[in-house]
């Protein structure tokens, strides 16, 4: 067995297991281990909270609207996980790869250009992003270990994946295609679990302000 | 000796193929033999081996294909090229395109090293250029958005350097190294992120060009320090909010990368944009921008870290000391006290730092 055959195989089965295993069990640990009970009588209606929460989050704070801070991290953010998700999901070879090892999409694979520039958009905001944790003092010490390995496995992946556009070589696929596995490895066990759970976050930090007649 | 064997074999095949080719063709191809050869053909009873050339010399033929004789069927109408079989510039192109001669990658490779032995040598003679102590009161120096927008350049253009320079040196020198399968694999790697970072860099290169232009443009002051060496060699060179060697570097990466990024485009998309003499020009001003702004890059990216101390501060932090400010930013410092004397600057200097 080759080592690609090996990566396309059982590696891949055991990596994508260990995603679904983990990443199942730590939504089904924050979903069904109750809370105690909140004694305080409610002041407002906690799912009102949470909704708007889940729903207002999309958008910059109102307050600050006149701060280009909040709509660098909008922009890039929104360029990072759209251009992201396009290509993950409708570039042709992840579409083909997806069919052939997963389950059989029913949409077509975007053309080529669509492919290319939704990567570099997700580049130019992961890029920003990922930077933006050395060089701004509050995001730096918020920042821990786990966000830059996340970030940098994300970019790499990322990167190898563009390096292996030309789809001339067996190692480059093969490369990708290891990192990929990596990635998904550490998924459960990292912030990257947030693909997941903010709506879970957002809604719970929602219910507790909306409960207590505020504001999250 | 093996290769140019090889090459000059490959040469002398192609040498006669094409004219053969032309040859064959130029009947079907130009109405230059054919027309001829027909009229020739109905006018005899025994049509007899065509006369392809005419009545017209060799020379001729192909002085009027060199000049892009008309009727000719490829590259098709319409095209920008439409009419011309021969370019003969492309010569030119090849020449100094040519991995193992190449001017360009012959003394972009030697004036590259030149430049790291240079700063070794500036290193190990004269150290790092320091301010004394420290005074423990910080001054703002670059915002934030200067900060990622710094860093977002210099992090792409790291990443289109080195696969920009695997790519112009990888023949001559890579491939010798580490053989013709491993070196395929680098350069399909290298061009395709190449050109997949290229318009991020371009755009990129863009919000540095509208963050850092305020103080970047010439003036009285840059003479003296240009008469005072910079302060490299010693003594004190006095300089606003930067120095003429920085302004030097802000104009380079400016209109160098802003060439990178016009040629770059041109080369993305050539049927679209370009005929093959555009194209040509725009490979070598791309690779002659991309040593020169390299080149330069490698003395900023020395005084920005280990050559002068204090500084790689500033563009992380923000924040630079102020002994740091006076040693090298003396003009600078001046302005932005009496501006924090004035009132509020020091209030929102500290906002903006956050
Ligand atoms: C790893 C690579 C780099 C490092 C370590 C670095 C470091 C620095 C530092 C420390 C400064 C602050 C200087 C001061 O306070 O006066 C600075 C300024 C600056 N850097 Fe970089 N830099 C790098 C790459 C780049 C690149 C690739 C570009 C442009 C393409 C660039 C453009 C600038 C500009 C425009 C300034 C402002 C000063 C000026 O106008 O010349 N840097 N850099």
């Amino acid at each position: 067995m080759t080592l690609l055959e090996l990566l396309e195989g059982p590696l891949w089965i055991a990596s994508a297991s260990i995603f679904v295993a983990f990443a199942a069990f730590r939504l089904i640990v924050i979903l069904f281990t109750g809370r105690r009970e909140a004694e305080a009588r409610p002041a407002g209606s906690p799912f009102l909270g949470a909704l708007r929460t889940i729903l207002g989050h999309f958008l910059p704070w109102r307050r600050l609207l006149g701060n280009g801070k909040a709509w660098f991290v909008t922009i890039a953010g929104y360029s990072f996980h759209i251009g992201l998700f396009v290509l993950l999901l409708f570039a042709a070879p992840h579409v083909e790869f997806i069919r052939e090892k997963i389950v059989n999409l029913p949409w077509d694979p975007i053309p080529r250009w669509g492919f290319i520039l939704s990567a570099q958009f997700a580049f130019a905001g992961l890029i920003t992003l990922w930077l933006r944790r050395f060089v701004d003092p509050v995001v730096r010490l918020i920042s821990r270990p786990d966000d830059h390995v996340a970030a940098g496995l994300t970019f790499i992946v990322m990167l190898t994946g563009c390096m292996a556009l030309g789809e001339q070589s067996a190692f480059l696929r093969g490369l990708h295609l290891g990192l990929v596995e990596l990635w998904l490895i550490y998924f459960p066990f990292s912030s990257l679990m947030h693909t997941f759970t903010w709506p879970f976050s957002r809604g719970f930090t929602g219910a507790m302000a909306g409960r207590r007649g505020t504001r999250a | 000796m093996a290769t140019n064997k090889g090459h000059s074999a490959v040469r002398l095949l192609w040498s006669l193929l094409i004219p053969a080719f032309f040859l064959m063709a130029m009947p079907a191809l130009t109405g230059v033999g054919g027309l001829r050869a027909q009229e020739s053909g109905a006018a005899q009873a025994d049509p007899g081996p065509p006369n392809t050339l005419g009545k017209r010399s060799d020379a001729e033929i192909w002085h009027d294909l060199r000049l892009g004789a008309g009727g000719i069927a490829n590259p098709p109408t319409g095209s920008p090229e439409a009419g011309s079989v021969i370019n003969s510039e492309g010569w030119e192109w090849a020449k100094l395109r040519n991995p193992e001669k190449s001017p360009i990658v012959h003394y972009g490779a030697w004036g590259l090293l030149a430049i790291l032995g240079l700063l070794v040598l500036f290193y190990l003679i004269r150290g790092p250029v320091g301010h004394g102590e420290d005074s423990g009161r910080r001054i703002l120096r670059f915002r934030l958005s200067q900060r990622i927008v710094h860093w977002s350049v210099a992090f792409v253009f790291i990443l289109m350097g080195l696969t920009g320079l695997s790519i112009l040196f990888g023949r001559p020198f890579i491939l010798p190294l580490i053989g013709k399968e491993a070196h395929s694999i680098l350069l399909t790697a290298a061009m395709q992120a190449h050109n997949l970072f290229g318009p991020i860099f371009a755009l990129f290169l863009l919000g540095l060009f509208v963050h850092f232009l305020r103080g970047n443009f010439p003036s009285l002051v840059d003479i003296k320090w240009l008469l005072k060496g910079g302060g490299f060699f010693g003594g004190h060179a006095p300089a606003g909010r930067y120095n003429l060697g920085e302004k030097a570097w802000f104009w380079t990466a400016v209109i160098a990368g802003g060439a990178l990024s016009v040629t770059g485009f041109i080369m993305l998309f050539p049927d679209d944009l370009a005929t093959r003499n555009t194209i040509h020009l725009s490979e070598l001003i791309h690779a002659i921008a991309a040593l020169v702004m390299i080149g330069f890059s490698l003395g900023h990216i020395y005084l920005g870290t280990i050559g002068t101390r204090g500084t790689l501060k500033g563009m992380v932090d923000g924040y630079v000391d102020e002994n740091w400010a006076r040693a090298h930013h003396d003009r600078w410092l001046e302005e932005e006290l009496e501006k924090a004397e004035s009132g509020d600057q020091a209030r929102e200097t500290a906002e903006e730092g956050a």
